[in-house]
């Protein structure tokens, strides 16, 4: 399952999800403002709580928007 | 794979509040209409986090606004692709040529929309902390300093909207600028009200410091001749815009900033294209201006192509 961790009014996160819905790929919004926990595991993985942060098993991630990357990332 | 071969009859590129408006505009046309956005969608708008002198709107989120613009664009016919970048064009044959990662399409007219971006910070250390403390979002990572120090550079509207609202995160506060605030008076007085925030003025960021992340600033005091560290854990940089403008060099008249030359008409020196919004050379650049600007741009862009196909 990918994971996008995001906060509320971030344009990098709407942009982020808008492009995964375009590949049709489902994805789980986990926003770090709402839950503590969420932002935690989102430090965590990436080392910052800067987002979007796009991961596929909680291991490997993509910071940002990358469009290549997201694209190495969900294939 | 070989690319897409398309036509259109106007291709926008930049899908901020000129370029939407002008697809709003050329939609009800009933043109083909593609606006093509290679960063965020509202450009500088997206992230501005309240609009108070919008007229009909008392105040509302950059994003929201600009996503009610697109979708009125849309319900005409016009499609916004924000993933196919553009890797080149060529206007100065015809029809002229936009070339993305996917598609190379023609078209009758080019609107160019593609506004300003934020000046990065003049400093040859500033790109080492970029998201490590220095940035330029203030609704991407002001999350992130939830109860720090944060400080603020430039003196416009930009700069000053942006330390009112990273007032709900910081714990202190500066807002550091080389003169005097430019930015408008309400603004001014909501910032100078609030006690968690220092103002700066005629104050130079000399130097950034810090193992990994930014943990303080070497600041002048322009006034006083004295230098200083300041502890901070976080800087955002809002010290004026440059135009997204290199697509088109050599093909389109520019000035000695970068800006496409331009009239009222938004007619450029080259016949099908045209400049709106920020990017074109004007005196004001404000939300409503720019949305004049897709109006006009559109308005003569279908007079134009009305023309070519009459000829």
């Amino acid at each position: 399952m990918v994971k996008v961790y995001s906060i509320h009014q971030c344009p990098w996160c709407t942009k982020a999800k808008k492009y995964l819905e375009s590949k049709g790929v489902a994805y789980e919004e986990h926003n770090i403002e709402e839950n503590e926990a969420d932002r935690i595991a989102c430090e965590k993985l990436s080392g910052d709580t800067m987002v979007p942060v796009i991961t596929v098993n909680d291991k490997d991630f993509v910071l940002g928007f990358d469009k290549e990357k997201i694209d190495a990332l969900i294939a | 794979m070989a690319k897409e071969r398309m036509k259109k009859d106007i291709i926008i590129i930049g899908a901020g509040m000129a370029g939407l408006t002008a697809a709003l505009y050329a939609g009800r046309m009933n043109l083909s209409v593609l606006v093509l956005e290679n960063g965020l969608v509202g450009g500088q708008i997206a992230n501005a986090t309240g609009i108070e002198n919008y007229p009909g709107l008392a105040r509302v989120a950059g994003g929201d606004l600009i996503a009610t613009v697109q979708q009125q664009a849309e319900s005409f016919g016009a499609v916004v692709d924000e993933f196919d970048e553009i890797e080149r064009v060529d206007l100065t044959q015809s029809p002229k040529i936009v070339e993305t990662g996917e598609h190379i399409y023609e078209t009758d007219v080019v609107i160019i929309a593609t506004g300003m971006q934020r000046r990065k910070l003049p400093l040859p250390e500033a790109a080492k902390y970029e998201n490590r403390g220095v940035h330029y979002c203030e609704l991407c990572d002001g999350h992130s300093y939830d109860g720090k120090i944060i400080a603020v550079m430039g003196g416009g509207n930009a700069a000053v909207d942006a330390a009112n609202f990273l007032t709900k995160y910081a714990k202190k506060l500066y807002l550091i600028h080389r003169s005097e605030l430019r930015a408008d008076v309400v603004s001014q007085k909501k910032l100078y009200a609030n006690p968690k925030v220092k103002v700066l003025l005629e104050t130079e960021v000399k130097a950034l410091a810090g193992d990994g992340r930014i943990e303080s600033v070497h600041l002048l005091d322009k006034s006083s001749g004295k230098e200083y560290d300041l502890a901070v854990d976080g800087i955002f940089v809002n010290i004026g815009v440059v135009p997204n403008t290199k697509l088109f060099a050599g093909q389109v008249n520019m000035n000695e900033a970068g800006r496409i030359i331009a009239g009222e008409d938004c007619r450029t020196n080259v016949p099908g294209v045209f400049a709106a919004g920020d990017v074109r050379t004007k005196e004001i650049r404000q939300l409503t201006t720019a949305a004049a600007d897709g109006t006009t741009a559109a308005l003569l862009a279908e007079k134009y192509i009305n023309l070519l196909r009459e000829q």
